[in-house]
């Protein structure tokens, strides 16, 4: 992998040790190229898996903002606009659709919480155990979320 | 079984050991498969002895102490960081693949550059430093007290594991932050708030996104990902006494001039 | 020891606290939301109709609640996105370019949000 990032005045000068101590141009050894490595679950743990879903589901509710927001635009072309809208959005593939983003509101809500609790350094022990046990919780909720939006109750 | 084979057991079969091969000057790092022999107690290390001594002498590779305490040996068994002279081929199913650890240059097959991860330590850092945690420890007869040494053997494994330093070579990664996190523990006479500044940098602690692959990897118990979330406490109780001390500093007294 | 005195030290440990406030806050925030557009409507699927969007945006106190889920959302998928990009080891330089680009992405998100809402609720 070739050093393509700024020369070493404009980064910490302790980076730039780590960068200069490096002896040959070997390639570096990698498990997979770039950014595919973070959800490579290959010989990983549950704390990767977390770390793998997490990621995933933030970088989906980005994009998932911003289609909502396109989507809602479609308020402001008036009432056969928006019904428009409506009659896909009540269609079976779109409400499976929908159970997939409170799917990953739930894990990466859910996981995040687990996060902010280990990363201020408490219950650091108990990783897994929290990861496993907020996700059958996670769980729970999507089962009840999937019987309404697909019962139509309310 | 001896590396020389000379006492291969009756319960001996072949495995196929898939090994990494690069040298300097060439294009790709290429694989290689050798048919070992190996019973239930074979080591990944004995197996690439075996194909050291009758296969292909140039197979480059790391080790010294045979029993997990030097570090040296560290690779990658089927994606999974161990130490090889410690892990048995018996654990392994299928073809075993052995790669160099990841995350740092390949010299030549699996012997990797550990100046970059040696590097990334804070300065100075004594590679054996004795540690005072030796509770319920009973010294033997004849000896006046127990030393123990620190646990991490600066083997890397938790680096190759660490899904972040997958991306950024730049990261401080666990071993460095683990150990500034006992240099807090058992600072003797370090400077703390140096240490607490050199983890608060961008690649620093607040970069880890505790994904535990390094606890998972670490053959030495230093848990460095527990480790890391200690030092982030560490730094926010820092900087809530420093806020508290600007909250509580006495006004300045007397007009300009 | 390899430490470095950059004045902006604080921005490191500021963006994971206000990564975990954000996302704390969105518990609640999201779930309201949720409910209110999925849970409370009996339409399929819990969507409003045009004029129950209208409606709905113009009471003052929904018209707040929502304001702040946008701005803090907002907030939140600019900090996770930070995050992630800078896993890719960005020069000093280029981690300036990509926060000022974020504060720039989540200004306009915000403000279009602003609008949207601002125009439905006047039609009411």
């Amino acid at each position: 992998m070739s050093d393509t990032r700024a020369p070493s005045s404009e980064r910490d000068p302790g980076v730039d040790e780590i960068v200069r101590s490096r002896r040959g141009d070997g390639p570096v050894s990698r498990k997979l190229p770039g950014p595919v490595a973070w959800f490579d679950l290959r010989s990983r743990s549950t704390g990767h898996l977390a770390f793998s879903l997490n990621r995933i589901t933030g970088l989906g509710l980005v994009g998932y903002l911003y289609l909502h927001l396109a989507v809602l635009s479609t308020l402001l072309g008036g009432e056969d606009s928006w019904n428009g809208f409506l009659e896909l959005a009540t269609t079976p593939l779109f409400l499976g659709l929908d159970l997939l983003l409170v799917f990953g509101l739930l894990v990466h809500g859910l996981n995040g919480t687990r996060l902010s609790l280990i990363g201020s350094g408490y219950v650091p022990n108990h990783q897994k155990a929290s990861f496993w046990a907020l996700m059958a919780f996670g769980a729970i909720v999507l089962v009840y979320t999937a019987l309404h939006i697909f019962g139509g109750e309310s | 079984m001896t590396t020389d084979g000379a006492a291969i057991t009756a319960t001996a079969s072949m495995r196929t050991v898939r090994v990494h091969r690069f040298k300097r000057g060439d294009e790709a790092p290429r694989t290689e498969d050798h048919d070992v022999p190996v019973d239930e107690r074979t080591t990944v290390l004995e197996a690439l002895r075996y194909i050291q001594l009758h296969d292909d002498p140039t197979l480059g590779l790391r080790h010294s102490c045979f029993h997990a305490s030097c570090g040296t040996c560290g690779v990658r068994v089927n994606g999974r960081e161990r130490l090889a002279c410690v892990t048995k081929l018996s654990e392994v199913s299928g073809t075993i693949a052995v790669d160099p650890i990841a995350n740092l240059p390949v010299l030549h097959d699996l012997v990797v550059d550990m100046a970059p991860f040696l590097a990334r330590f804070p300065h100075p850092h004594p590679i054996v430093r004795g540690s005072e945690l030796v509770p319920g420890s009973v010294a033997p007869e004849g000896i006046d007290e127990l030393d123990r040494y620190e646990d991490c053997i600066e083997c890397g494994l938790c680096l190759s594991a660490c899904p972040v330093a997958a991306t950024d070579d730049t990261y401080l990664g666990p071993a460095a932050l683990a150990y500034a996190q006992r240099l807090l523990e058992e600072p003797r006479g370090a400077d703390r708030d140096a240490i607490l500044d050199w983890a608060d940098q961008d690649a620093g602690a607040w970069r880890c996104h505790a994904a535990f692959e390094c606890t998972e990897a670490c053959p030495s118990g230093v848990r460095p990902a527990q480790r890391i979330m200690a030092l982030r406490k560490q730094l926010r109780r820092r900087r809530d006494d420093r806020s508290r001390d600007v909250a509580t500093a006495a006004p300045p007294t007397g007009g300009p001039g | 020891m390899a430490a470095t005195t950059s004045p902006e030290r604080s921005t490191r440990s500021r963006s994971w606290r206000w990564t975990a406030v954000t996302g704390v806050s969105l518990l609640v925030l999201v779930t309201i939301h949720m409910v209110a557009h999925h849970f409370v409507v009996d339409e399929v699927g819990g969507l409003r109709t045009y004029q129950h969007v209208l409606d709905y945006i113009s009471t003052p106190i929904i018209f707040v609640i929502e304001g702040v889920f946008l701005v803090v959302v907002t907030a939140h998928a600019m900090l996770g996105l930070r995050s992630v990009l800078l896993d890719f080891g960005l020069s000093e330089q280029r981690r300036r370019l990509l926060e000022r680009g974020l504060v720039g992405l989540g200004v306009v998100t915000v403000i279009y949000g602003f609008v949207l809402i601002g125009v439905l609720a006047s039609r009411a």
